[in-house]
Formats: C-alpha cells, sequence, structure tokens
C-alpha cells in the first residue's frame, strides 16, 4: 500500500520515493504534475491563480503552489536538486473548470480556462510537454499521481467517473 | 493569522445585525414565512486548512449554490448553498409550480436570484451604515459537492494573503423547514472596514 500525500490548496510536494503518491482535490484550480520517469522525481502543485497580480514574489509561506509561475519555477529547481534532468522532465495536469455558470456574457467566474490557458503558456515556455490532460467541464475532480507508473487518475463523485490519464 | 480575536467578533456582530435588519425581512418576504438565523461563526483560516468548513454531512450532499462577488470600497464573496433536493422546493416555491427532474432554466434562475437578493440586501445593510459604494457580479450558478464549490469561490476570489475571513451563517424558514446557508469570505485586510 502506497503512502498517499495529499496536497491543499495552494501546496506543492515532491516525492522521490516510489511507494508514495500525490494526491490533490480541484475545482477551477488546476493539479499540475511534473515528473521525470527514469530519475523517479516528481511533483505535484495545487494552482489556484495564473500570477500574482502585483508582480510581488512568493513570501515563503506554506503557499509555494497558489500561482501558476512560482510554483513551476520551484518545482523544476526542487526536483533537479533531487535529481530529475530538466530534459526529461514531462507534465500532466487535470483541473481547471468552470464551476459557476452565469448569464452573463461577461469573462466571470474564469480563472479555471486563465490557469490552464497560462500552464500551457508557461509549460512551453520552458520546453516541458504536456503529455496528457483532463481539463475543463464543469466539475471538481480527485487528483492521484503515482510514481511507479507515472499514471495520473482523475476522478468526480459528481460526474461518477474514473479515468487514467 | 492577522485579525485580532476581538475584531473577528465584532466582525460577527456587525454582519449579524446586518443580516437581522435586511438579509431576513427580505428571505421572509420571499419566502413569505417567518425566518431564524445562526450566525455559526466568523474565523480567520489559511487557505491551505481550507478543509476545516468542510463538514462531513456537506460532503456527502450534492449542493445547489449561487455565488456572488462584491467589489468597490469593499471586497467580499458570498456563497449562497443548500441541498440540491430542498433547492427543487425552494425553486417551486419560487415558480409557483412543482419542479419535476433537474434543475434547468428558468428553476436555477430563480435560485439565482435569492443569491442576489440576498446579497443585495445585506450589501444595501453595509452602504446605509458605512456609506461606503459596493457593487456585485452577476450570481454564478452550480450544483456540486461543498468541496468543488468552496475551493471555486477561493479560487474566483483571487485573495493574495495566506488566509481568509470566513463568516459562516444559517438561514431557516421556520414553516418549511427550509435551511439555506450562506458563506462570507474577505481578506483580512477588509475587516477593518467594517469592525471601524
Amino acid at each position: 500500500m502506497n503512502r498517499v500525500i495529499e496536497i491543499k490548496m495552494g501546496g506543492l510536494e515532491i516525492i522521490t520515493d516510489e511507494t508514495e503518491e500525490l494526491k490533490t482535490f480541484v475545482g477551477s484550480c488546476v493539479a499540475i504534475c511534473l515528473f521525470d520517469f527514469v530519475s523517479k522525481v516528481a511533483g505535484m502543485a495545487h494552482v489556484m491563480l495564473p500570477k500574482k497580480s502585483d508582480g510581488t514574489k512568493f513570501a515563503g509561506k506554506n503557499d509555494v503552489g497558489k500561482y501558476a509561475d512560482e510554483a513551476l519555477s520551484y518545482m523544476v529547481n526542487d526536483m533537479v536538486k533531487k535529481g530529475a534532468d530538466p530534459k526529461r522532465i514531462k507534465a500532466k495536469m487535470a483541473g481547471g473548470a468552470t464551476i459557476f455558470a452565469h448569464e452573463s456574457e461577461t469573462s466571470l467566474f474564469n480563472v479555471g480556462p486563465r490557469n490552464i490557458a497560462f500552464l500551457k503558456q508557461i509549460l512551453q515556455e520552458n520546453n516541458i510537454p504536456l503529455v496528457s490532460e483532463d481539463t475543463g467541464e464543469n466539475f471538481g475532480r480527485w487528483v492521484r499521481f503515482n510514481l511507479q507508473s507515472g499514471e495520473m487518475l482523475v476522478t468526480s463523485n459528481l460526474k461518477k467517473f474514473e479515468k487514467i490519464i | 493569522m492577522s485579525t485580532s480575536c476581538n475584531d473577528l467578533q465584532k466582525l460577527n456582530s456587525v454582519l449579524d445585525s446586518f443580516i437581522v435588519r435586511k438579509t431576513i425581512p427580505s428571505l421572509s418576504s420571499i419566502l413569505e414565512e417567518p425566518i431564524t438565523h445562526f450566525l455559526r461563526n466568523t474565523q480567520e483560516i489559511p487557505i491551505i486548512n481550507l478543509d476545516l468548513i468542510i463538514s462531513d454531512l456537506e460532503e456527502m450532499n450534492v449542493m445547489s449554490a449561487v455565488y456572488v462577488k462584491c467589489a468597490g470600497d469593499i471586497h467580499m464573496g458570498m456563497l449562497l448553498y443548500l441541498p440540491e433536493k430542498e433547492s427543487k422546493t425552494l425553486a417551486a416555491k419560487l415558480l409557483g409550480k412543482p419542479i419535476s427532474n433537474e434543475l434547468t432554466g428558468i428553476a436555477t434562475s430563480s435560485i439565482s436570484e435569492i443569491g442576489n437578493i440576498l446579497t443585495a440586501s445585506l450589501i444595501n445593510a453595509i452602504s446605509i451604515d458605512t456609506g461606503y459604494k459596493i457593487c456585485s457580479s452577476v450570481p454564478g450558478y452550480a450544483v456540486e459537492f461543498f468541496r468543488t464549490l468552496v475551493e471555486a469561490v477561493v479560487s474566483d476570489f483571487g485573495n493574495e494573503s495566506d488566509t481568509l475571513v470566513v463568516s459562516n451563517i444559517e438561514l431557516c424558514g421556520v414553516n418549511s423547514g427550509m435551511d439555506i446557508h450562506m458563506l462570507l469570505i474577505q481578506d483580512p485586510s477588509e475587516v477593518k472596514k467594517l469592525v471601524i
């Protein structure tokens, strides 16, 4: 039985032990997972927002995964320190739903799609291939990453589905 | 934590007075019955520990929910939610006809409208007391588990602090027993604006 490390809102964890799994729950937030399957190093961040609006840097508390730009940069650096080869790092992600619907034409409540778009942009800028994703729609997802298999298990209690990406 | 217990207690009392003065009469008028209320608590919670406000009961039930964001002199998010089954009763009461299957179209609009009215009643009370100019967004509607709703609201609220001030309110129809919950969220830096 693997030890499961649960990542809270805005949190981030790195694992190097194949008996550990990373797990989080996302609605409009995004679970972004980076992994080097050869070195067996993986990280998952629970990204809430694309980036800080005031441009200031992370203050060094518990929410290093909160902003997409900071989370990705922190994750890559920490993974490399723990033995990952930057050229082998790949990404998987899930979440970024639009939970609240409204009858207006405005772009209200679209933080999910904005998170996805921004993450894709910075993955591309950092030459990290996004190998699979389960994003968008309008429901929350439990996301679990298994370092041994490199699989991401995505489940929805509302839609009653379970898929491996 | 940046908000003192004293300020949280004061905020609790201030919100309670706004709810008694404006929100309860509004809901009572819509539902045509007396309303009791219970402002459970106002607490400052680290975003990373938001699980603390998700009770087992709320985790098990699918909720109908409305989210309204207020901006202007004060920034506040309001999530109104009730179990999906009860929301059908509420929509039926508002529309004057039974809701057969899923909540769609005009039925969801009617629930959104309740969220709109209750938010408006609260910001009206705040404005009268403080003179603040506050605008509310169009209401967003969702049917999901409470965990998803809270996650989406906190994410959308775009709070840049590590913590949120959360007030938990329960409104109950005396005759129908209908239980409507409201969650008010604010950045800790906003608290002082209401507890002067």
